[in-house]
């Protein structure tokens, strides 16, 4: 017979595959957390699915209104880059602030059972995809047909810049959540962070409209090639740059990598710091 | 060939620090670090170099009263919380499955259903796994027809059964279980114990940490008793259920002695020492504190000791009535175990180390439910008894003579002896074992008259006692745990 082998509780240690294994492993629960959230979200209000909806046209609405009524600014498809910007600075900002609380907030989860803590922020990450998909459903076919755009073969890549900016938000999702717990003034630095973040974004401008030497720091911001590489695919129907395409390859990346580690370093200690 | 264990615990200890005055908040960390702000960290060993082995098919039962570790050994090996040192080795792939609470993640908007496949995955259970075990959880928790309906309009008993139900239909091969099932009525906990019992005669390892000897004795044919983080004892139910029960009696008892302000003169520990009982904790610095609490904890090694020095004095005749003087029975050993026989003020220690060690034991009392300050304990760090206003029928030093020299012995006898009421007698244990005359040190040759444990010359004792009007007897007594004879000083 064999000897049995032993894992060591004082040194283990979760490597970056162990824990993509264990996330998979626990799959069914990602999903579970994700159906759950959703079904919060919805059930017991009348209007459910729809108030998905109505917050990101409430916002179309007050920005089309104060830029092209008020400032008298935005061209003939302001409404249209608007939208699509909105659309991927939410699925960014709402997940940043899930996950800022998934590990917190969930401190019983992590007290009593031993499951891949990483599940818990990717679960608030994949909640916000699951929204950003619903609302892109119903919000881009409208307005491709509004606007009169032929679909073309670079929407293709949409999936794939999906991905690249899925990656990014998911390996900063780990980084805060760990963040989070070591400080709990992490959850507030993120909320200034996005209120000032949204506007170093083009959202309701484009790089066009402002100075060349900001327009060179805005394309930097984290979220800036994500928006542009979807405003290029759906607006224009054009394959987006190749520096666009470096960018968001480069965060997607470096976040995991940082998100990897950060984790990494916080998990052993969860027991203790929440 | 014995099978290797499941779990071998080796020298483990777990600390946690308790950080005083800081928080998880940036700003205050920020300004601590600015303002070089004091933050004091308390260490809490929640478990000390606890050793323990768990083989295949075991049923081990772990008891002690709360904070004794043994919820944190559960947690350690279902790897919620690491280990500080020590090795903790489970065997790789072993299935573990912890019932450290109950319906973990339900929630009340859910339906039953919802909140059965959310907690069952969160065991790591696939979706078809569940899919697959699910009638049998509806059948086991007898919820069928409330399944589809909010968890919210669930009574609390049939969450915990559906809950349970999700963990019993689990089938690990280790099944750590933290008192879960102690809130359930009557026919919850026959029917979990039942299912226990039918998860080990089908194999399967049992850890279980319970409150309730019932139920230890019910599931478990081994017994872990812990008490403040450290083994007291490993070995059959029974024994370790006798071991546990006298463990609690002492300590419930000492901490209801009544407050009795009228009775005879109290004198607190802070008239002795005027001014410095203002907040102990705030005189020392985190290091020294941990080294007090530390000797403090050796405590715990003493106990023995002070159980012995408790059985001679119930022998002897000791009277609710009675003064006790202890002259240094090893830490606190035997103040607890005397304070349901004894009123307050009626309990003197005595304890040579520095103050650090006499804030120390202030805050240890405190701690332990007892007011050092309203004369339940009298701790003197000194041989000086002048200010004490009572005489004592009972003295008793065990150990201590040992560890004095000489002269200090002779201090010792000359302060103590005259306390003694009429007919009181002064109960010591003396060294005899073997002078190592060989052992040689650097500068020059030494025995064990020269360094602890001292070795004194008996008719040198008679001398001293002698000197001071009084006379010393050998007195027969059971082994003492270090080995030591008991003599006997009486005045006349």
């Amino acid at each position: 017979m064999a000897l049995p082998t032993y894992i060591d509780r004082t040194t283990e240690r979760t490597t970056l595959l162990g824990t993509w294994r264990a996330v998979f492993t626990y799959r069914a629960l990602l999903r579970n957390l994700v159906s759950r959230d959703l079904k919060l979200k919805y059930r017991g209000s009348a209007l459910g699915f729809l108030w998905s909806l109505i917050n990101p046209l409430m916002m179309l609405v007050v920005y089309t209104v104060a830029f092209t009524v008020f400032l008298d600014r935005g061209g003939p498809l302001f409404v249209f880059l608007l939208l699509v910007g909105l659309l991927g600075w939410t699925f960014f900002a709402t997940s940043m602030a899930a996950a800022t609380g998934s590990l917190v907030d969930n401190a019983s989860l992590t007290k009593s059972l031993h499951f891949p803590r990483a599940i818990l922020p990717l679960a608030s990450v994949f909640f916000n995809l699951a929204q950003f998909l619903l609302t892109a459903v119903v919000f881009v076919p409208i307005l491709l047909l509004y606007y009169d755009v032929a679909p073309s073969t670079a929407l293709l890549a949409f999936p794939i810049m999906l991905g690249l900016q899925a990656v990014c938000v998911a390996g900063l999702a780990l980084t805060l959540s760990a963040l989070t717990a070591m400080f709990r003034d992490a959850r507030h630095l993120v909320e200034v962070g996005l209120g000032m973040l949204f506007w170093l974004t083009p959202i309701v401008y484009t790089l066009n409209d402002i100075p060349p030497m900001a327009a060179r720091l805005v394309a930097l911001t984290p979220v800036t090639p994500f928006i542009r590489g979807y405003q290029a695919m759906i607006i224009h129907q054009t394959m987006p740059s190749v520096d666009i395409w470096l960018t968001a390859v480069v965060y997607a990346v470096v976040a995991t990598a940082v998100g990897a580690r950060a984790f990494g370093r916080v998990e052993p200690r969860l027991g203790e710091l929440l | 060939m014995t099978a290797p264990p499941l779990i071998d615990a080796r020298r483990v200890s777990k600390r946690f620090l308790l950080r005083h005055g800081t928080s998880a908040e940036l700003k205050v960390k920020v300004l601590d670090r600015l303002l070089r702000r004091r933050t004091w960290v308390e260490e809490f060993w929640a478990l000390r170099n606890l050793s323990v082995t768990i083989g295949p098919g075991e049923s081990l039962g772990l008891v002690g009263r709360n904070g004794s570790g043994k919820s944190t050994l559960l947690k350690l090996i279902a790897g919620l919380h690491r280990p500080t040192s020590g090795q903790l080795l489970v065997q790789r792939d072993l299935r573990l499955g912890t019932m450290i609470e109950l319906g973990v993640g339900f929630h009340g908007e859910l339906t039953g259903r919802e909140n059965v496949y959310l907690n069952a995955s969160l065991y790591g259970f696939s979706r078809d796994a569940i899919a697959e075990k699910y009638p049998a959880i509806v059948d086991y928790a007898e919820l069928g027809h409330f399944m589809d309906v909010p968890l919210k309009t669930y009574s609390s008993g049939m969450q915990m059964r559906l809950g349970f139900a999700v963990a019993a239909i689990l089938d690990p091969d280790v099944l750590l279980i933290d008192e879960v099932f102690a809130v359930g009525d009557q026919d919850f906990q026959v029917k979990c114990i039942a299912t226990l019992k039918a998860f080990q005669s089908a194999g399967g390892t049992l850890l279980f940490v319970s409150h309730a000897p019932s139920a230890v004795r019910a599931l478990c044919d081994r017994a872990c008793v812990l008490d403040r983080g450290e083994l007291l004892f490993d070995g059959p139910t029974e024994e370790g259920l006798a071991h546990y029960e006298r463990h609690v009696m002492t300590n419930l008892v000492a901490a209801d002695v009544p407050s009795d302000e009228g009775d005879g003169a109290p004198v607190s520990v802070g008239s002795l020492e005027a001014g410095q009982r203002a907040d102990p904790a705030a005189r020392w610095s985190e290091d020294d504190l941990a080294m007090a609490w530390h000797r403090l904890r050796h405590g715990a090694h003493w106990a023995a000791t002070g159980q012995w020095c408790a059985d001679l004095l119930r022998r002897e005749g000791l009277q609710p009535e009675h003064f006790v003087l202890d002259v240094g029975c090893g830490s606190l050993g035997l103040g607890r175990l005397l304070l349901p026989y004894l009123a307050q003020s009626r309990y003197w220690g005595y304890e040579p180390d520095r103050d650090l060690l006499f804030d120390g034991i202030a805050i240890e009392l405190t701690r332990a439910g007892i007011d050092p300050v309203r004369g339940h304990f009298i701790i003197n760090r000194t041989f000086d008894f002048t200010e004490c206003p009572h005489r004592f029928e009972s003295a008793i030093a065990s150990s201590l003579f040992s560890r004095l020299p000489l002269h200090g012995v002779a201090r010792c006898l000359a302060a103590v002896l005259p306390k003694l009421a009429d007919g009181g007698r002064f109960f010591a244990t003396v060294y005899e074992g073997p002078v190592d005359a060989d052992v040689r040190r650097p500068d020059g040759p030494w025995t064990k008259t020269d360094g602890a444990p001292y070795h004194h010359d008996f008719g040198m004792l008679e001398g001293i006692a002698g000197s001071l009007g009084a006379r010393m007897a050998r007195v027969d007594a059971p082994a003492h745990p270090r080995g030591e004879s008991l003599v006997v000083f009486t005045c006349d």
